[in-house]
């Protein structure tokens, strides 16, 4: 009994290490947008405790930010990620429950081909598509921006997975009641979906928020500029403000660390099918 | 529109009635199932056969960028020119020689954090919280913190020096690039993998676990003998994505190394963004695209082999 206790002891500590192995950099970050970058040089060379607590607190970096027009920067990844959960999450949720409840001729064939044809990375063949884009002029819009990340194949499994678990005798009873399609979805199968929706959301909310390559191919125009690809502009500057950087880097951090937080539950319910069998 | 369905009805009517009912219920169910996928198959369509398609052509043609004149079709030239280029052959070395260390290096991380995190630790969820948070950072975001925590004067120095070891020069040391990119991109990784792990291994029905503990096997035994053959289909997908993920890495070599320093983090889907862009040869760049999809679709289906191929499929 207590060797037991000893080893969960271990264990426990074991997994508190790991996870401030995890931490350190985000604590770094948090503490170097509240210090000048000199400041955060001096700090780690030699390595001292304030590292992790400046010495002198000030809101220089994150004054530096706002006054460079990040704010403009954020709201633009804010919008595309907004768009892109309300339209993807009704494209995604629609095809899902084509594909789990619907019985029609070559399902199961248009099932294989959505998951095959997401399982090839969006990233592999962003360059082409780019140059598509440009031929259709949609170089430098927001629709540029936001139209990849609205088919989403884990969303699409996850919400199909969700749906065939539903009682089919519901859709039955609605069937007899005279509802069509459209009404058993509607009515029936989304109510009783929340929490899968959260979960898509969220799987599509992180592919926007991710979302570099694709935004510095679709836009050159700086006021249609995602955050990670301003932030990534002002790290590649000659007259790099470091500060200017983490502070950016930290706002674009906090975000999903709080979402996550909130709805962290949800994101695992909704993996925990990618891996189920039929 | 239901002028026409009724029509239908009515022409239903005079033939066999429960035959037609049928009938008109799979035509009913087919033309639904058609519009609720229309958006995504027209996704699906436009946003990666299109694009797999014009990279195909392009891979076979050759041209001058920017200018009036047509491409030309040239076959397999450009894979050919491609293929006796040397620094070709370095570029797809270092993205297998990346990819052999850092897909095992995640999995068995994320496998191994998975099984610690469900074991009913005090605090679990916040351990895992905090493992996972990094995957919710930009990718670019992660990717400078860490540039500039590798800096010579920044703190992961700091603390090797502290404890009385060698310090490096990280991301501008040929023989250190290769490593840095690998801990950067498992600090982001591992914590979305295991979260994959950890719902696949609460999934695992307990009574399992009960009878290999009455059958007296330890830690270890059940480990190998219950939970990995129970965990496989959430393993595999995590295996495949990942591995997937990796070969598509691009965000911290753009932002930190470039390719460099001597091409040693010159990844295939950096060299695919630098060919197109910096070197305008978006010929090369479409044939070296082909080459990693290839090479990706080679290991995946090994990956399968290995462990897709079960007693319950």
């Amino acid at each position: 009994m207590t060797q037991k206790k000893i080893a969960r002891g271990l264990l426990t500590a074991l997994a508190i290490v790991v996870s401030l192995l995890f931490l350190l950099p985000v604590l770094w970050l948090l503490a170097s947008t509240f210090r000048t970058s000199n400041e955060t040089f001096a700090d780690s060379s030699p390595l001292s405790w304030a590292v992790l607590w400046p010495q002198h607190w000030t809101l220089v970096n994150i004054k530096s930010a706002i006054d460079n027009g990040f704010l403009l920067n954020l709201s633009n990844s804010l919008i595309v990620a907004a768009v892109t959960i309300v339209v993807g999450l009704a494209i995604s949720a629609m095809s899902a429950f084509a594909l789990a409840v619907i019985p029609f001729k070559g399902r199961a064939a248009t099932f294989s081909i959505v998951v095959l044809s997401f399982l090839v990375p969006f990233e592999a063949i962003a360059i082409p598509l780019s140059q598509s884009f440009s031929q259709w002029g949609l170089t430098n819009t927001m629709l540029a921006l936001i139209l990849p990340g609205l088919g989403n194949g884990l969303a699409v499994f996850t919400l199909r997975q969700f749906f065939l678990g539903v009682p089919t005798s519901l859709a039955e009873a609605a069937e007899l009641d005279g509802a069509g399609w459209w009404r058993i979805f509607w009515s029936v199968y989304l109510p009783l979906s929340r929490p899968a929706m959260i979960g898509a959301s969220l799987i599509l909310f992180l592919f926007q928020w991710q979302a570099y390559l694709w935004p510095i191919l679709v836009v050159s125009n700086q006021t249609l500029d995602l955050a990670p690809v301003a932030i990534a502009k002002s790290f590649g500057a000659f007259t790099t403000n470091y500060g200017q950087v983490f502070a950016e880097t930290a706002v674009l951090a906090i975000i999903p660390a709080i979402v996550l937080l909130a709805l962290q539950r949800f994101f695992v319910a909704s993996v925990a099918t990618t891996g189920s069998k039929e | 529109m239901s002028a026409s369905s009724t029509a239908l009805q009515h022409a239903q009517k005079s033939r066999a009635a429960a035959q037609g009912r049928s009938n008109h219920r799979t035509r009913r169910n087919t033309l639904a199932a058609v519009l609720f996928l229309a958006p995504t198959v027209i996704l699906i369509v436009v946003l990666r056969l299109l694009p797999t398609i014009t990279a195909i052509n392009q891979s076979v043609h050759q041209g001058v960028p920017g200018s009036l004149n047509p491409p030309t079709f040239v076959g397999g030239q450009v894979f050919i020119d491609l293929f006796q280029s040397a620094s070709f052959w370095q570029t797809v070395e270092q993205t297998l020689i990346f990819n052999v260390i850092v897909n095992p290096l995640q999995i068995v991380l994320s496998l191994l954090l998975a099984v610690l995190l469900t074991r009913g630790l005090p605090g679990s969820g916040l351990w895992r919280t905090i493992i996972f948070l990094p995957a919710a950072v930009p990718m670019a975001g992660s990717a400078i913190v860490w540039g500039l925590a590798l800096e010579p004067n920044g703190p992961v120095n700091g603390a090797l020096e502290a404890l009385g070891l060698p310090g490096g020069r990280f991301l501008t040391s040929p023989s250190d690039v290769v490593g840095s990119i690998i801990l950067i991109a498992s600090w982001i990784g591992v914590g979305y993998w295991m979260m994959f792990l950890i719902a696949g291994l609460n999934d695992i029905p307990g009574v399992y676990y009960e009878a290999s503990k009455i059958d007296g096997a330890g830690p270890i035994r059940t480990f190998f003998s219950i939970t990995i053959p129970l965990l496989r289909r959430p393993l595999l997908f995590v295996l495949v994505a990942d591995t997937v993920s990796n070969f598509v890495l691009f965000a911290p070599v753009q932002i930190l190394t470039n390719g460099g320093p001597q091409g040693k983090s010159n990844f295939l889907m950096f060299d695919i963004y630098n060919q197109a862009f910096n070197l305008s040869n978006p010929y090369t760049a479409a044939a070296e695209l082909m080459v990693l999809l290839v090479i990706m679709i080679a290991i995946v289906t090994v990956q399968f082999k290995l462990l897709g191929s079960g007693d319950d499929e």
